[in-house]
């Protein structure tokens, strides 16, 4: 559902990533591992349609990203995002933070799209937070609101940018949980992450960048146990540590 | 001893009423028109950024009194009618006191993230929604002290209408002073009014200010 085709992406003279080629089929978990600055986030960023590439080009559903035709807007509806710091809306309650979006965009009614909300806070285990204000919530909390929030719109795929790496350690679990039902569930699923457990349990692909390039890339158990770049080895020695 | 004044209070305060509906106007149309100012001089288009950072570094650069002359006796040139002094006076402060709410509304916009920005979008929301739900209330809340001192500002500069003789309460007042000739007394009850109304809102401005210190709600 997604293709990455010879993607290349300049930030000034700085080149952020270099020829990336990537499919990811429905239902597909591919994770996105490497050291920071490799361009991870910023390969989210432009499947999304919110950077734009200077070379190659990215087809979700049939739709190409570089088209001038293409309405981005409407493309975002079928691919949520979860983000390092989760990007609450601040000034609204959980609830508005869900539903906003199928209210706006989508065209719900209120009573539809908060009972909508209702169940995908049960989902991700916090229903009685609906009322609550983003900042009254610990970080796990509000990571998995995130998510919520991003499903409400009913996407065919999920992307998470390090979606646990801002997170206090005790709180890291129960936002994996959440992950690895929606995983269990049959979601589309990129995953940028360091969490190698998470990697391990859901992945059908994992990938590793570095400087901009996919360095390697593998099925989950080839991947750990058979690295084949050096590079790939160092990483892994120092984040299995 | 404030016989002048009472003799002449409905006189007078009816002109207070005046500088009450300017300022409404001035700060409903200027906060408006200040949060698209605002949103234009975070533009990263050239065609939106230019003009309008033009029209905001133009206007906060020329004195509030000149841009009052200017609309009252440059615009019916345009127009082809004279223009009534209070909807006159109203415009000018409109277009003039967006310029500062415009920056005001900018800084508050540059204290939102860009990945906040993204978590919209990335729901599908377009960029008017996002502007609408998202940015300008935030900048709002954030921005609430800062907002309600030109306010006050604002509020002030209304009496600045006389000069195209708009019978506001400093007009009214030099008017009931050339016939009762009791100078101290009629402009220390103006200046009373203007600093008690003035007063009120410089502390709920810092009541804002404390409570969003206080509660790290935004």
């Amino acid at each position: 559902m997604i293709e990455i085709k010879n993607v290349s992406k300049w930030f000034g003279d700085f080149q952020v990533l270099v020829d990336i080629d990537e499919v990811v089929e429905r239902g597909q978990k591919v994770v996105i591992c490497g050291p920071s600055g490799s361009g991870k986030s910023t390969l989210l960023r432009c499947v999304n349609g919110l950077e734009p590439y200077q070379k190659g080009e990215i087809v979700v559903d049939g739709v190409s990203l570089s088209d001038p035709k293409t309405n981005l807007y409407k493309l975002r509806e079928k691919i949520g995002m979860v983000f390092q710091r989760f990007e609450l809306y601040p000034h609204l309650t959980v609830m508005r933070n869900i539903t906003l979006a199928p209210m706006k965009v989508k065209k719900q009614s209120r009573p539809a799209a908060e009972k909508k909300a209702m169940a995908l806070l049960e989902r991700v285990g916090i229903p009685d937070k609906a009322a609550a204000y983003p900042a009254n919530l610990s970080g796990g909390q509000q990571q998995r609101v995130a998510i919520a929030r991003a499903l409400a719109m009913e996407p065919d795929c999920m992307m998470f940018d390090e979606p646990t790496s801002a997170l206090d350690p005790e709180m890291i679990q129960e936002v994996l949980e959440v992950m690895i039902g929606l995983a269990k569930d049959g979601m589309t699923m990129l995953v940028v992450t360091h969490e190698m457990g998470f990697a391990r349990e859901v992945a059908d692909e994992i990938i590793f960048m570095d400087a901009g390039r996919i360095v390697e890339r593998g099925s989950g158990d080839e991947f750990f146990k058979n690295p084949q770049s050096q590079r790939t080895k160092d990483f892994l020695g120092q984040i299995l540590k | 001893m404030f016989d002048a004044v009472f003799t002449n209070l409905p006189y007078l305060l009816g002109g207070f009423l005046i500088n009450v509906q300017l300022a409404a106007f001035a700060l409903a149309g200027g906060l408006f028109l200040g949060a698209l100012v605002g949103l234009g001089r975070i533009s990263k288009r050239p065609w939106v950024y230019h003009p309008v950072t033009v029209y905001v570094n133009l206007l906060r650069n020329i004195p509030l009194i000149l841009v009052i002359f200017w609309v009252y006796f440059v615009m019916p040139i345009f127009t082809g009618r004279s223009m009534d002094p209070f909807i006159s006076a109203a415009v000018s402060f409109v277009v003039f006191e967006a310029t500062y709410f415009g920056e005001i509304f900018r800084a508050g916009f540059q204290t939102i993230s860009r990945d906040l920005v993204s978590a919209a979008y990335s729901t599908g929301l377009t960029y008017r929604q996002t502007a609408a739900y998202i940015l300008v209330p935030i900048a709002f809340r954030r921005m609430l002290p800062s907002l309600i001192t030109q306010s006050i500002i604002t509020f002030q500069d209304t009496s600045l209408a006389y000069v195209i003789g708009l019978q506001e309460m400093v007009r009214r007042t030099t008017i009931v002073d050339s016939i009762e000739v009791r100078s101290i007394q009629l402009y220390s009850f103006v200046a009373i009014l203007f600093f008690v109304i003035c007063f009120i809102g410089s502390r709920i401005s810092l009541h804002y200010e404390e409570k969003s210190r206080k509660a790290k709600v935004l």
